[in-house]
């Protein structure tokens, strides 16, 4: 990369002799760097192109990313843009434009690795380029590669940067880069120090780089800027075998070595005077290989004492790659105190994903409190409501192509739908079992499979899209360690807004206090002029209905499948259980437990998501043994079953 | 759509039974091994539909050695002991010439037993994690040297990759890949502690803080890649949080082993254009070849329909399969077998495939791009490259190798020069 | 006692007989004999049958008897399942290494053995190193103890734990879900130490055995899942019918009155809840070597849910109907995804019943427990009834 700079810096002297040249010249002697770039040869090429300062060569370079510029079979360079069967091509010299029939054009395809070399190449065009795009295109390449020899012209560009944003990205930038390239170690070491208190995995990148370090041994301490001396005793065999890579002791004779060297010297059915039969055992063997190791026949068994005594003659250390001991002990502590407080911003990205993850768990479960909760019927078909409202969401959206609109349509008549629906099942089912709650669960369980199975006659089995609106797009940032999609919080939002309007409409409307009455006592409720089974009939609407909301949601942010709904009926269950039935707050605090406790198990182990949900559901079984009536407990009279 | 399946099938076995030559004996039938109904369905639906229109364009050429074919469909319905129990029907009841059948790793283990037992023979098309041999199966999917080592060179050589995410579903096929991966890796230079591996549930939906932690990776300033062995579904929402997380295939490229065309499909890939996947087939292939195969599967299958890397390795084997009887005379298992050995078909994405000892093919290598359309650029394309049944990339397995033409073993121990077992390892 | 006892359940009898005589002519029709009428796979599908009316009787006294809904037994089932597959695989694959590692020159050492079976076992995704549950593996006579011990065990501190608390009705009924979730996801992960999603296969083939055929293995293990149905047939039908059947029942109906009557409630469900799930734990063994193959996906939520679906179509609170229950919907739901169904078209449309079985099994589910809440076995109890 350096030797290419430098090549840039002698051919500005030679630019008017280079300008007579063409571009299509200059590409026609590098064609198959061209043709087949690889992130390692291509350079050669570039190299030139930059160093020919021909005005042309930006414009191609930038065609050349974007995947347009085009090959004939003659194997001359256009730059082209496909129309139906044709193709109008660009003369990369003269910018002629002519039309050709496609097929006699082979499209170059540079790969990811070629584009950022290219993007490298493109910043001294693009750093105080008139089209602001074209400058962030440029930072964002340093970025991405940062190098020695962009540390000058990224401060000069600064100045006349007119983009307050971009201004402060480049300076944030060139601060980056002096920490690593300043000339002036107190520069480096005051460029280091801005960056005690900066989180962004940029800053924490810069100064880890400082801190790079090989490790080594040796018979004795070397010279250099050492990081730390290590202990072999921690992990004895390792440290050992990197003894033996450096030549510095024979190497290990485990099990297979052994095994080798006896069958190498069977004599006469015997090895080392052990008859072959008894070598069934790793006793034997090593008797064995010890007697061959006697007469001089392998060389002699390396045991744990051997090793440990090897281990204590020699140094383990890791060197530090970068000479000046000042610089890096202010790295040090620069890292530090940067670790610091990202332990802390880990903390709350932790606290607000299991935030996130407990309102989608709400979401999902509080149509069942209600319906479970509230009235006490369980119903096995609540996820293939979240379902049926998922597949509204994607219905609506074949038919609405402007997302916002889409799901402002979708949310009301996802609700509708399976309001709807759930009355339904309330009339023709549910209302016959009121008083047999395990034939209910039965029941809806043969409807829940119904309707899977309905769901994949209709819309097939694969997956289907349900897109969120533009502005849903993306993820608040707060840092690099913190951050959050705004589909989730969106999530969490709607979460609330049920929240309210349940504990509004169960606490301050005729319907909730009908609906308490009718839970609590319905033949009293009755005799008070409370129509009981119109109650039952909107209170499992309601619950249905809010089903059908969630589905839209979860449909967003997850996933549109006929088995949905499945993967949250027994999470949902288990919310509204361990929550405390009859109680929407419960709910709340079920919600809430399942969720943060998922994540704080997901964090002690981050490796196996699965093993969290494992022990969270065990944990809910036990938590459920010893609280039976859930976090938020009913008492009185209505907590009887 | 069903309803169009049915009448082909009807119109197939009709059709068949009518124009039955004299000098054909009995049908040859063919048995299609591929989950219907349940969660694999997803998957295996439009390769039953594969198979369906292979057997319905050979018959229409002719059939094989003078005889319709038959297709005979069973579904075992996501359902793996019931693979076992449908194999048998297949073989015994139905007395097949041949199975085409299988995605899952574990429905291929419920299979093999009885495939071995009553000498069947299994055409299994999907890329699968390697580390098996069985007489009686030509595997036409991928191997991992075939698809996953291929791609981490990829992102050695051409990307620059020095800190790797392995992200898979826990099941074996991510489990043996990323095993194989991270020893390989290990070998290429990069530390353990660069290698972050993580398991999910199938289905998985809550993907914030596993992106969050990809993102943190690059905090040593090293070039972050993630290889995705995620399977299904749950890639779903893992490419929803990719792109509400704003991570752009030129800062952690992410290179996807089950993702095709079929899951692209539940998805808007405006976010994810220049994230990767690796394959033998893309839809996108601009050969003659494969122009020709997606209009007759579009005409066979409805439209919208696309193809992949499966429906690929069933055209390639079907077409193998029918050559090798006719090379043969016979429908004989151990005959079609040995026949098989050398057979040469070209591919869809040009170039030939080749049937090696060890009943694995000899297939180029892909690695596409995301458009933003749903489908894949291709952008690198290597030559054939040999599948590998036993990986030489653990300690264990080096030592192994499958070739039942000379050697007639498919684990076969090159240091002790003995034939460990001659039935699989199921 | 026992005269009285069958004298007095005349229905034990019919029963016996009835399975016998069917044993009897499957046997003589299957391929073991020559006769070959029978297919082998239809012989392990009656097998895997009977094993299923084995557990749904189990699931019959606990729920139609007891008025407990357990939503988890089928965990019981795959615990004797993978208890026997582990010996299976074990067994076998010892057989191969010891086979393959004869040829060499010096003899292997017990680690390398054990090595070599575990490279085999677990493959490249395990270390060749056993886990712990695998201790017994090398013994048939342990692991059957642990067919029966595990299950028992674990319904055991399950049952003690959750009727302690007075965990009852619905609660239980998803508690037991739970469990059987939270049992699935811990074998779904490969650090189980069960192969993960691969589960335990190729149990169809008997060490020892080689060489028998498996029309004959088939016809073997029809004949002691019979003998085992029999039996747990009879066991059952002893345990509800004498007095302690009365206090079951009790529980069933009112159990407040019966704790007040003195009897001491959780024990009762606590032992009718483990023998239930010993039971259903020795079905799981003898099921999955007919079945050969087990994995994490056969004890999700919905295999136990299926389990209550059987035993409500059969009819509750009578054990044949749990019979009934369990053979008449899984051999129809073979018969109607396995296409034997024929298509019916509508002429603007077809309904093909891969596709609409499930839609037909969940509806007429809810018409069973709507309309006919006594399941297949009630509508024996009005032919009965009829009959002078």
């Amino acid at each position: 990369m350096r030797r290419f700079f430098y090549a840039i810096a002698l051919c500005f002297g030679t630019i008017m002799a280079a300008q007579a040249q063409e571009l299509q010249a200059i590409l026609q002697t590098h064609a198959d760097e061209i043709a087949k770039p690889s992130r390692k040869t291509v350079n050669v090429a570039l190299e030139d192109l930059v160093a020919s300062g021909l005005p042309t060569v930006p414009g191609f370079l930038e065609a050349w990313v974007e995947k347009s510029v085009w090959q004939s079979s003659d194997g001359q360079f256009f730059i082209g843009a496909v129309e139906d069967d044709q193709i109008n091509l660009r003369d990369v010299d003269s910018g002629a434009e002519t039309t050709a029939d496609k097929s006699d054009f082979k499209q170059l395809k540079p790969n990811g690795g070629v584009r950022r070399v290219i993007g490298t190449a493109l910043v001294q065009f693009q750093l105080s380029d008139d089209n602001l795009t074209r400058r962030t295109t440029a930072v964002a390449s340093i970025a991405r590669r940062p190098a020695a020899d962009q540390l000058a012209p990224l401060l000069a560009s600064v100045e006349g940067e007119p983009d307050p944003v971009l201004k402060a990205r480049k300076i944030q930038l060139a601060n980056f880069l002096s920490t690593r390239f300043a000339d002036n170690p107190e520069d480096r070491i005051t460029a280091i120090n801005s960056l005690a208190k900066d989180t962004s995995v940029e800053a924490r990148s810069v100064l880890n780089q400082i801190l790079q370090s090989s490790s080594g041994v040796a018979p004795t301490e070397p010279e250099g800027n050492i990081a730390r001396i290590l202990d072999p005793m921690q992990a004895p065999d390792a440290y050992y075998a990197q003894l033996v890579e450096a030549g510095f002791a024979p190497a290990r004779t485990g099990p297979p070595v052994i095994r080798a060297a006896l069958e190498a010297n069977i004599v006469a059915g015997r090895v080392g005077n052990v008859p072959l039969a008894q070598l069934g055992t790793d006793a034997a063997r090593e008797r064995a290989y010890a007697a061959l190791a006697k007469e001089g026949l392998a060389p002699p068994l390396v045991t744990t004492q051997t090793r440990d005594h090897a281990l204590g003659e020699y140094v383990f250390y890791d060197l530090y790659d970068e000479p000046n001991a000042e610089i890096t002990a202010a790295a040090e502590a620069a890292l530090a105190s940067v670790e610091q407080r990202v332990a802390f911003a880990q903390a709350a990205d932790l606290a607000l994903d299991g935030l996130s993850l407990a309102s989608i768990y709400f979401l999902a479960a509080i149509g069942l409190a209600i319906t479970f909760g509230v009235m006490g019927v369980i119903n096995m078909a609540h996820g293939e409501f979240i379902m049926m409202g998922a597949y509204t969401g994607y219905v609506v959206q074949t038919f609405i192509p402007d997302y916002t609109v889409s799901i402002l349509v979708a949310l009301p008549l996802a609700f509708a739908i399976t309001f709807g629906a759930g009355v339904t099942m309330e009339r023709l089912v549910i209302r016959h079992l009121y008083h047999r709650p395990l034939e209910t669960l039965l029941a809806t369980f043969g409807i829940s499979i119904a309707l899977q199975q309905l769901a994949k006659n209709v819309f097939g089995t694969q997956a289907r899209p349900l897109t969120s609106p533009d502005w849903l797009d993306g993820a608040w940032v707060i840092s690099d360690v913190i951050a959050i999609s705004y589909i989730r919080i969106a999530i969490f939002v709607l979460a609330l807004l049920f929240l309210a309007l349940i504990l509004f409409v169960l606490k301050r409307t005729r319907l909730g206090l009908e609906v308490r009455a009718v839970t609590q006592n319905p033949g009293m409720a009755a005799s008070m002029g409370i129509n009981p089974d119109r109650i039952n009939m909107l209170t499992f609407g309601l619950g249905s209905g809010i089903a059908g909301i969630a589905g839209v949601a979860i449909g967003l942010y997850a996933k549109v499948t006929s088995e949905m709904g499945a993967d949250y009926i027994v999470q949902s269950f288990m919310t509204v259980v361990v929550g405390g039935v009859g109680n929407v707050w419960g709910t709340l605090a079920g919600a809430s437990m399942i969720g943060f406790l998922q994540k704080g198990i997901e964090w002690l182990n981050p490796s196996n998501t699965l093993a969290a949900q494992t022990y969270m559901i065990l944990f809910i079984i036990l938590f459920i043994q010893f609280r039976p009536k859930g976090i938020v407990a009913l008492k009185g009279r209505a907590a009887a079953d | 759509m069903t309803l169009k399946f049915s009448s082909y099938v009807t119109a197939a076995v009709l059709g068949s039974a009518a124009m039955a030559a004299a000098e054909c004996a009995d049908l040859v039938k063919v048995g299609v091994l591929h989950s219907l109904s349940g969660t694999m369905a997803i998957s295996e639906t439009t390769l039953k539909d594969t198979m369906l229109m292979l057997i319905e364009k050979q018959n229409a050429a002719g059939g094989v050695l003078g005889c319709q074919i038959e297709a005979v469909v069973v579904d075992p319905a996501s359902d793996w002991p019931l693979f076992a129990e449908k194999a048998r029907e297949l073989l015994t009841v139905h007395d097949v010439d041949v199975i085409f059948g299988n995605w899952t790793s574990v429905s291929r283990k419920s299979v093999l037993p009885v495939i071995e037992e009553l000498n069947g023979l299994l055409f299994y098309p999907v890329q699968y994690e390697g580390e098996e041999s069985s007489k009686n199966v030509f595997y036409t999917g991928a191997a991992p040297n075939q698809q996953a080592i291929p791609a981490v060179d990829y992102f050695l050589e051409e990307l620059g990759v020095e800190k790797f995410a392995l992200l898979g579903t826990d099941y074996v096929y991510p489990r043996t890949t990323n095993n194989i991966l991270e020893q390989y890796l290990q070998d290429k230079g990069i530390a353990a502690d660069d290698i972050f591996v993580n398991y999910t549930p199938f289905g998985h939906s809550d993907w914030a803080t596993i992106v969050g932690d990809v993102v943190a990776l690059g905090e040593d300033g090293k070039q972050v890649g993630v290889i995705s062995t995620i399977n299904g579904d749950a890639n779903i929402g893992f490419y929803k949080e990719l792109a509400a997380a704003d991570i752009s295939a030129d800062d952690i490229p992410v290179v996807a082993f089950s993702v095709g065309e079929e899951e692209l499909s539940g998805l808007d890939t405006s976010n994810l254009v220049g994230h990767l996947a690796a394959w033998n087939y893309f839809q996108s292939a601009d050969t003659p070849a494969n122009t020709e195969f997606i209009d007759a599967w579009k005409a066979f299958a409805g439209e919208e329909r696309v193809t992949n890397d499966p429906m690929e390795a069933h055209y390639i084997g079907f077409n193998m399969w029918v050559n090798a009887a006719t090379e043969a005379g016979t429908t004989d298992v151990d005959a079609v077998r040995t026949a098989m050995y050398g057979q040469e078909f070209p591919n869809l994405t040009g170039g030939t495939a080749v049937m090696l000892p060890n009943h694995h093919l000899a297939k180029p290598v892909l690695i596409g791009e995301i458009t933003a359309d749903g489908q894949f650029d291709i952008i690198s394309q290597t030559k054939e490259v040999p599948g590998d049944a036993w990986t030489d990339f653990l300690p264990d397995s080096a030592k192994l190798v499958s070739d039942w033409k000379e050697l007639g073993c498919g684990m076969f121990n090159t240091e002790t020069e003995t034939c460990v077992q001659l039935t699989s390892n199921y | 006692m026992r005269k009285s006892f069958l004298s007095e359940n005349p229905s034990v009898l019919w029963f016996i007989a009835a399975l016998g005589l069917f044993t009897l002519m499957v046997t003589l029709l299957s391929e073991a004999t020559g006769a070959g009428l029978i297919s082998t796979s239809f012989v392990k599908t009656l097998g895997k049958t009977l094993c299923l009316c084995l557990i749904a009787i189990a699931m019959d006294v606990v729920w139609g008897y007891c008025g407990i809904l357990s939503l988890g037994h089928f965990a019981f089932f795959g615990i004797g399942g993978y208890a026997i597959g582990m010996w299976l695989m074990y067994a076998r694959t010892e057989g191969i290494v010891l086979e393959s590692l004869s040829g060499q020159t010096i003899p292997p050492t017990p680690q390398e053995i054990s090595d070599a079976i575990g490279n085999q076992i677990f493959g490249v995704v395990g270390s060749s190193e056993f886990p712990l549950i695998w201790a017994f593996a090398d013994s048939l006579v342990l692991q059957l103890l642990m067919v029966v011990l595990v299950p028992g065990l674990l319904a055991l501190v399950f049952g003690w734990l959750a009727f302690r608390s007075r965990v009852t009705g619905v609660y239980l009924s998803i508690l037991t879900q739970a469990m059987t979730l939270a049992l699935s996801l811990y074998l779904f992960q490969n650090d189980s130490g069960l192969r993960g999603n691969n589960g335990l296969s190729g149990l169809q083939n008997i060490p020892g055995f080689e060489s028998t055929p498996q029309s004959t293995i088939a016809i073997v293990f029809f004949l002691i899942s019979a003998a085992a149905l029999g039996a747990g047939y009879v066991f059952f039908a002893w345990i509800v019918s004498g007095k302690m059947g009365s206090v079951i029942k009790g529980i069933r109906d009112n159990e407040a009155r019966v704790r007040f009557l003195g009897y001491h409630v959780e024990s009762y469900k606590l032992f009718v809840f483990t023998i239930t799930a010993v039971i259903s734990g020795i079905a799981g063994a003898l099921y999955y070597p007919q079945a050969g193959i087990i994995n994490p996906g056969e004890i999700a939520p919905i295999a136990s849910i299926y389990l209550a679906v059987w035993v409500a179509i059969g009819g509750r609170g009578r054990l044949y109907g749990a019979v009934i229950g369990a053979a008449f919907v899984s051999l129809l739901s073979s018969w109607f995804t396995g296409g034997g169904a024929p298509d019916i078209n509508l002429g603007f449309y077809t309904i093909q019943w891969t596709d609409w079985w499930l839609v037909l099994l969940g509806v007429s589910f809810v018409a069973v427990t709507l309309l006919f809440p006594k399941g297949i076995g009630g509508l024996f109890d009005y032919l009965v009834r009829k009959q002078p």
